[in-house]
């Protein structure tokens, strides 16, 4: 039989053995990616700026989770993540309340937290990055009032309306188009869709003969729309705008010539990181980060 | 006369005025029918009057009626297809990469896409009919399963003409041009290609179901399965055939759904196996199986198609949109209930 102090030991031994390793060469961090839903393009790209950043420093370890819209397999992986001792946190939560605790918990346990995109509740974490979407709708709108000289028939292709970002990008673009002659003679819930969109542009193409400019919430949707207005051979009758600005979407539509403006809806990838490596190099970062936004257009983005 | 031969007096009378209305089209029909008067009253400035509107209602309406005929033949053989959703998303991803990534010639490609659909009919058919699951439980397998491949095969982002290159930029590649054909009208414009598939499709279904062995054993089998075994009718094979089919219309439907987008993307179609069941359902094709066929599924396609429209061109908001297609379908498959006692 093995006596107590021989386990003990060997015990110590492998301790030792295990901080001998790892005081060889530069520290390695592992940072923990919490992603929501990766069933949406615009959350692979989120990944993958994240994986573009990390990168340029070899230093990182990150390690990614897709809750697939489940929001409690999403704070399950949190919980994962803080028993795994991660040195910082990156999330991108699905919903507000559900996640609240289990980030405030990671936070209170000493682990940096960084919140991407939607928000939690309270203050119980190191950063919030995230960009406004009421200001992309807003340029979005002043954007077409410039382009029309401030009159003319818009139709307005909506994300899905319980959504927040819908409601922003809507009550966003009507501020922009205020004191202006631009009509909204049409809109419809088109949930982001772009079949939808194609659909509800049909609509909107067999009963009215003169539209300027379409605005949908997100690029497939001003694809979609564009796609209608072609095979009506309409589609030089008018302006098509939509937000998010994927390079494999709304950027290659502006290049291509179908789209004629993109707001780019950021996904603060990057940004994460940069503030990941301020964290873990002692320097604080503000509470809040919020994004700016840009344009895509064929006069600026041809180049590219 | 005693009082229960006045009753059987009164019910021959009766049943002179209703026959024509028990006759289960004429009743399908009487569905349409309200649906278009409610088109013809709100009719959005006169858009539901112009022929575009009913082109496109029909061109809109064509990828879920051809995932109906599959359907059809599935419930009338007693069972039921939850995958076709996902099977069209495979497809339309699997016909995308084949035709703008890899540039196979279309003929090429559309065969393939073909082969992938009823390949995964074949199996889920298989494992109804040979390993004896149930209908629901084994498509349901084959829903996931086949999302699944398709966002594994797509690497999670749609696939279309951006194509990525390492690095992060992008290739432009041209729009194939048997996207643009299947996209495209004939007929002088007035009806689109993918009604046109359609067509072909129900005419398919129909030979199919009513002018083939293998349809006269369908009915069969969802009939009574035991009996329709005991009378020599190979019904692994025919049930197996039936799923196969099903997932050559889903197949059908993803060359359309995708030339119509421009894209194969990973995460078209889900729901709409719900669609194409409450097109069978409301045409007048029964649950139970056995009763119904492609005709009533023509009809149901029509009413779900100018009911979408009509609220649609009409600007209904989404909310109000929802309650009254679960009204529509109710009132529709209630009016076939009393026409069949």
């Amino acid at each position: 039989m093995i006596s107590k102090p021989v386990v003990v030991a060997v015990m110590l031994f492998m301790i030792g053995c295990g901080k001998q390793s790892s005081s060889e060469g530069p520290r390695k961090f592992t940072v923990g990616m919490s992603q929501c839903n990766l069933g949406e393009p615009w959350r692979v790209q989120m990944n993958a700026d994240i994986k573009a950043a990390a990168e340029k420093h070899p230093e990182l370890n990150l390690v990614f989770k897709d809750a697939q819209n489940d929001t409690l397999k999403q704070r399950a992986h949190v919980e994962e993540f803080v028993s795994a001792g991660v040195d910082a946190l990156i999330i991108s939560p699905k919903e507000s309340q559900p996640l609240t605790e289990p980030v405030a918990k990671a936070y209170q346990g000493k682990i940096p937290v960084i919140v991407l995109d939607r928000a939690v509740q309270g203050d119980q974490f190191t950063c919030f990055i995230g960009a406004d979407n009421r200001a992309i709708g807003r340029a979005a709108g002043e954007w077409i009032k410039n382009k029309l000289g401030g009159k003319g028939n818009v139709v307005e292709l909506k994300g899905l309306m319980t959504s927040t970002p819908a409601q922003d990008r809507h009550a966003g673009f009507r501020e922009g188009i205020e004191r202006s002659e631009l009509k909204v003679i049409f809109e419809a819930d088109m949930k982001w869709l772009e079949p939808d969109a194609r659909k509800e542009m049909d609509s909107a193409l067999a009963r009215f003969d003169k539209i300027d400019a379409v605005y949908a919430h997100n690029d497939p949707g001003a694809h979609g729309a564009y796609l209608a207005a072609r095979a009506a051979g309409r589609e030089k009758q008018m302006l098509f705008v939509g937000i998010d600005a994927l390079p494999h979407e709304g950027v290659a539509y502006v290049n291509q010539g179908i789209l004629n403006a993109t707001f780019q809806y950021p996904t603060g990838g990057g940004e994460a990181v940069d503030a990941v490596l301020k964290i873990l190099k002692g320097e604080t970062v503000p509470k809040n980060i919020t994004l700016s936004s840009r344009s895509f257009t064929p006069e600026n983005s041809g180049a590219k | 006369m005693t009082p229960a031969e006045r009753i059987g007096a009164m019910r021959q009378g009766g049943a002179a005025a209703s026959r024509m209305l028990a006759a289960p089209l004429i009743r399908a029909g009487v569905a349409l029918a309200l649906v278009i008067a409610v088109g013809i009253i709100f009719h959005a400035d006169g858009a539901f009057f112009k022929v575009a509107t009913h082109r496109d209602a029909f061109r809109q309406g064509s990828v879920f009626g051809i995932l109906a005929c599959g359907m059809t033949v599935v419930v009338i053989s007693g069972g039921i297809d939850l995958a076709v959703g996902s099977i069209l998303a495979l497809v339309a991803v699997s016909f995308s990469v084949m035709s703008i990534w890899w540039q196979w010639p279309a003929g090429a490609a559309v065969v393939a896409s073909l082969a992938v659909g009823t390949a995964c009919g074949v199996i889920s058919g298989g494992l109804v009919a040979k390993l004896r699951l149930q209908p629901f439980i084994a498509t349901l397998a084959m829903m996931v399963f086949a999302r699944g491949l398709a966002k594994t095969f797509s690497g999670g982002t749609k696939v279309s003409t951006a194509i990525p290159r390492p690095g992060g930029s992008f290739d432009y590649a041209q729009i194939p041009e048997v996207f643009r054909w299947i996209d495209s009208r004939t007929l002088g414009g007035n009806v689109s290609m993918v009604t046109m598939i359609f067509a072909v499709t129900l005419l398919v279904s129909w030979i199919a179901l009513e002018r083939h062995r293998w349809g006269r054993e369908l009915y069969a089998i969802g009939g009574n399965e035991e009996a329709a075994r005991l009378s020599g009718v190979p019904v692994g094979l025919s049930k197996t055939l039936a799923y196969a089919f099903c997932g050559l219309t889903a197949a059908v439907a993803a060359l359309c759904q995708a030339a119509q987008e421009q894209q194969g993307d990973p995460e078209a179609g889900a729901g709409y196996e719900l669609t194409a069941i409450a097109i069978v359902v409301v045409g007048g094709t029964t649950l139970t199986g056995a009763r119904g066929g492609i005709g009533f599924t023509l009809i149901g396609t029509i009413t779900i198609g100018y009911l979408d429209k009509i609220l649609s061109i009409n600007a209904v908001p989404e909310a109000s949109r929802l309650m009254l297609t679960g009204a529509i379908i109710v009132g529709a498959v209630l009016a076939q209930r009393r026409g069949r006692t």
